[in-house]
């Protein structure tokens, strides 16, 4: 038997694998912090944010009919875009093993839907299929590869038990699909939610949906307006289950279309405008050669794309690390472990509001109300996300059997649950890491000097030759971020499926 | 199931329709929407019931928004800002600046400061600004950006976010005014016109925020209209726009444009401005 | 301590009855065997018991109830988790004391474990285990040890171990087991259980072997 003398080599949580990895990351976002502006700029923001209090107490429901009819657009939006996605994602699915189509699925992925927009606005304009395409296009990228994924584990035997002849789609529809249904419409019903988020918050660039009425609302400190807005909001998604059902959906799905408003006709030649005018850089298209193509460029990297790169990822390690402790803080709150089911009741309502709103409308509130710096936008993303994965290790604390001679309170929760929980925890964490740098970068539009205040002024100058160049510097710094989650979370032997993760 | 994704595609194919024959006009959201709708709801009924044709009006989120739908030919006629109108004409051939109002001839843009800056109103912008925050208002105004920008930058030798603490772009005038106001920033650079409107309208608490300095004039909004409409609606039809436009008496109307009457505008008017624009690297 | 007293106690689970109902003193002192055979309703009849009181007790339940990403020293250490103030016991979850680590090596050595200390839970053998448990148990020193199956993974020379271990701590143990002889010698009564009620109560030197068949 080998000799130990354990008093010398005293083990700490801080020593294991998965515990380093999270320390590591706390002191990047330390070093963040303390780079980043986080000041509260305006003079008076609680009375401010007391006064938006209010108008969320006592919602005004005065334009209640433009409301709604801001709500039905969004629904439209929302139900065309991730049909499409879901009917073009399950074709990607499908092919997903090809080296060029995963490629070109992360690619598509890793631009956000605002981003898609600001670009179909180009050539389509305030037409409805702006807005589609823009929800269709990355959740079509999502859905190729969580459904592949899905199909990858599911049971092949049925497939192998079929005669070779059946013919693929048949074999498809018959030997893989009714195996594996329940996993694919709860993974698209989550999908769905989000679209619903990323439908409203297109309002913001002019679809007419809820984000729209709220900017314009909100901008002028109707904040009883605002309050109704979001109520309505809240209360559809709060009562998806109740009306998203199966037979429904093909009816939603039918009449969506007609419901997305008629917008402005669409000039057929701006397409092509902007595919060979548009977006080929200046000094090429002004004759300046290469010479002027690498001056041109080299300004917009040392310039722009450096620190936007700098910002944006400062704000999401901030983000990341924040919205881990605010999920380990709040999951208690509606864990059977530690609250009763009663009790458990604003605990839900608490994080069913934060991860219902989306983090562009909750940092463009609190940007008005505590003025410009990266806290409000830090503090947006950490709520919207750290509900999402509070509420995700709640429910899963709540299967967790304890031995029944366990103790309560504190000591149950640093010794017997968040060692049990924090495999997942981080899983989910590493997993929302590209998300959340992907909404960070998007919220530059508010005006914090990400990749995306850079991308929003190139567009306001009608530079679109800058605005590509930064997207795709975006996009790449996306992919970049998501692989070395994956190796992370691949060298931790953590779960890696999101579709596990996110249809809990 | 085949038959359901039919009709899902065909449903795709019908919203992709496209209406002729209704002049659509936009115009850059430099102030608060129901500002805008007050003043651009009437505008169309007006113009409508003078051109007997069918007139829309789309509000839209952004300077940068208006300048497209024009470019793309989604509008035919817009209410730009000069920098707005110069970045619009200039990618649609034959598109002209129609009128202005007699304010736009010569126009200005004051800096305002919270009264915790201590700065006080002079003849040349007071140098100890510097190392403050300070607001423009979109990225793409005239008044709330090009020319307040271009006069800091003479003033001090360099661009604004070298000179301030924090350059921000508060999205329009209202809100530059209530940001100053409130004190979320030291300075910013707000449309004279929607100043002295909100002063007279006594929603502007004048012991808090105050105006520090006024720009030398310069031209400012016009109505600007796109090449290829006497195409689509009739040989001189911008003509008939035009005349529409410089016979507008009705004062409610003028008022809700902080105007008193319309004048004829060309392109050429807006020269200066082209230039300024090129001088700060708004342009190409 | 007091007398341990179940009064016509029984268990229903989803609307049938599992066990009882049963009448039940236990002496400070005694020690008792469970036998029966599996799903007679030990494991509830402990559990009933447990839910009784709590301060004094010990439980050691079938599943173990150990937490696999941390290391033993922390399993067992958990057994004192209610003896120390939470910042203290955050503490030592982040930087093991030393006057702990001395404590639970001390308990470790005993059943022969001292060499895992560090070791994750997660990655020990069952038996191992099964070990780390009553080491948690035998850390917790209470005066009432109950405990499922905690032999159930371990070979001769290690049951003997543990059980001599057991006994020594706690005043008074209750403890299924399926081990009849190991259950004879270390118990000084025996308990059989039989479709939920007991069928067996005696002294464990009055207890033949016929009797013991007949529970199973």
């Amino acid at each position: 038997m080998r000799s130990t003398r354990p008093e010398h080599k005293r083990w700490s949580v801080l020593s294991a694998p998965l515990v380093r990895t999270s320390l590591w990351l706390l002191g990047i976002a330390l070093v963040c912090v303390w780079l980043a502006d986080l000041q509260i700029r305006s003079t008076a923001p609680w009375s401010e944010l007391a006064r938006f209090g209010r108008g969320l107490i006592q919602p005004d429901f005065a334009t209640f009919d433009t409301a709604i009819v801001a709500l039905t657009r969004t629904l439209a939006f929302a139900f065309t875009g991730v049909g499409a996605a879901a009917v073009l994602g399950m074709g990607l699915a499908l092919i997903f093993h090809y080296r060029v189509v995963r490629i070109f699925c992360a690619f598509v992925r890793s631009i956000h839907e605002l981003f898609w927009a600001l670009i179909f606005l180009q050539f389509f304009g305030l037409h409805p299929i702006t807005g589609v395409l823009a929800i269709a296009l990355p959740y079509a990228a999502t859905f190729g590869r969580v459904y592949s994924e899905i199909l990858e584990e599911g049971d092949r035997g049925a497939v192998e038990a079929l005669s070779a002849h059946s013919g693929l789609i048949s074999i498809f529809w018959y030997a893989r699909v009714p195996d594996l249904w329940a996993h694919l419409t709860s993974y698209t019903s989550y999908r769905f939610e989000c679209g619903m988020r990323s439908s409203a918050v297109l309002g913001f660039v002019g679809m007419p949906t809820l984000g729209f009425y709220l900017e314009s609302s909100y901008a002028e400190g109707q904040y009883g307006e605002v309050g109704m807005i979001l109520l309505i909001f809240l209360i559809t998604i709060g009562s998806l289950r109740l009306w998203l059902r199966p037979k429904l959906v093909v009816l939603y799905l039918l009449a969506a279309p007609f419901l997305l408003g008629a917008g402005l006709p669409i000039v057929w030649g701006n397409a092509t405008r902007f595919f060979t005018v548009d977006i080929i850089p200046s000094p090429l298209r002004n004759g300046e050669g290469v010479a002027g193509l690498a001056s041109w460029l080299g300004d917009l990297l040392l310039y722009q794309a450096l620190p936007g790169i700098g910002t944006t990822l400062v704000l999401t390690q901030i983000a990341l690390v924040g919205t881990g402790i605010v999920a380990l803080l709040t999951f208690p709150l509606i864990s059977r472990l530690f609250v009763d089911r009663f009790r458990q009741v604003p605990g839900h309502g608490l994080l069913i509001i934060g991860r219902s709103v989306p983090e562009y409308l909750l940092a463009y509130i609190l940007l008005q109300l505590w003025g410009p710096s990266m806290l409000p936008a830090a503090v947006a993303l950490v709520i919207h996300n750290g509900a999402i994965i509070g509420h995700l290790i709640g429910r899963q604390s709540s299967t967790l059997r304890l031995r029944p001679d366990v103790v309560g309170g504190f000591n149950c929760y640093t010794y017997e649950v968040v060692p049990r929980l924090y495999r997942s925890f981080l899983s989910f964490l590493l997993y929302r890491w590209e998300i959340i740098m992907r909404e960070t970068a998007i919220l530059g539009i508010l005006g914090i000097t990400t990749l995306g205040f850079y991308v929003d002024s190139a567009i306001q100058e009608l530079r679109f030759d800058r605005a590509l160049v930064l997207i795709f510097i975006t996009a790449l710094l996306n992919i970049g971020v998501d692989s070395l989650a994956r190796t992370i979370r691949w060298q931790l032997r953590l779960r890696t499926t999101p579709a596990k993760l996110e249809a809990v | 199931m085949k038959f359901f994704w039919r009709a899902f595609a065909l449903n795709l194919l019908l919203i992709l329709h496209v209406h002729a024959g209704v002049l659509v006009f936009t115009a850059i959201p430099d102030e608060d929407e129901s500002k805008l709708k007050e003043r651009f709801g009437p505008m169309s009924e007006y113009l409508s019931k003078t051109l007997d044709i069918e007139v829309r009006y789309v509000p839209v989120k952004s300077y940068a928004a208006a300048v497209s739908a024009f470019r793309n030919g989604q509008v035919q006629l817009a209410w730009f800002g000069a920098l707005s109108g110069v970045q619009a004409r200039s990618t649609v051939l034959n598109s002209q600046a129609l009128a202005q109002g007699v304010e736009d001839q010569a126009f200005w843009t004051y800096l305002i400061a919270h009264k915790s800056t201590g700065l006080k109103a002079g003849d040349v912008i007071d140098k100890s600004m510097r190392g403050m925050t300070m607001t423009f208002g979109s990225k793409s105004s005239t008044s709330g950006r090009l020319i307040p920008e271009f006069y800091l930058t003479e003033r001090f030798g360099e661009s604004p976010d070298k000179v301030f603490e924090r350059v921000g772009y508060s999205g329009n005038h209202s809100r530059t005014l209530r940001l100053v106001e409130s004190g979320s920033y030291d300075i910013g650079a707000i449309n004279y016109a929607v100043w002295e409107r909100e002063l007279a309208a006594g929603n502007i608490d004048t012991d808090e925020v105050k105006v520090i300095w006024k720009t030398p004039a310069y031209p400012n909004y016009q109505w600007s209209i796109r090449g290829d409409v006497d195409g689509q609606f009739g040989a001189g039809f911008s003509d008939k726009v035009k005349a529409a436009l410089l016979a507008m008496d009705d004062p409610k109307l003028l008022q809700s444009f902080a105007r008193s009457a319309f004048i004829p505008a060309q392109n050429s008017d807006y020269a200066p401005i082209k230039r300024t624009a090129k001088q700060v690297g708004l342009i190409d | 301590m007091s007398p341990l007293i179940l009064n016509q106690a029984y268990a229903d689970f989803g609307g049938t009855r599992v066990l009882g109902p049963i009448s039940l003193h236990v002496q400070p002192g005694e020690h008792i065997a469970l036998v029966g055979r599996s799903g007679a309703g030990k494991t509830t009849l402990l559990s009933l018991l447990y839910d009784r009181r709590r301060s004094d007790i010990t439980f050691i339940p079938q599943t173990l109830g150990l937490v696999d990403t941390l290391s033993v020293f922390h399993n067992v250490y958990m057994g004192q988790l209610a003896t120390h103030s939470g910042a203290y016991n955050l503490i030592n979850l982040i930087r093991p004391f030393r006057t702990q680590i001395r404590a639970v090596t001390a308990v470790l050595e005993q059943l022969d474990m001292a060499s895992t200390l560090w070791s994750r839970v997660g990655e020990l053998s069952g038996g191992q285990r099964q070990r780390v448990a009553v080491a948690r148990s035998l850390f917790q020193d209470a005066d009432v040890l109950l405990a499922d199956e905690p032999v159930s993974a371990l070979d001769g020379p290690r049951s003997e171990a543990v059980m001599q271990a057991l006994i020594k701590q706690n005043t008074t143990t209750i403890i299924a087991m399926h081990d009849l002889d190991l259950a004879r010698r270390y118990a000084n009564r025996l308990i059989g259980i039989q479709d939920g009620t007991i069928a067996l109560d005696a002294p464990s030197r009055a207890v033949n072997t016929h009797d013991l068949d007949a529970l199973y």
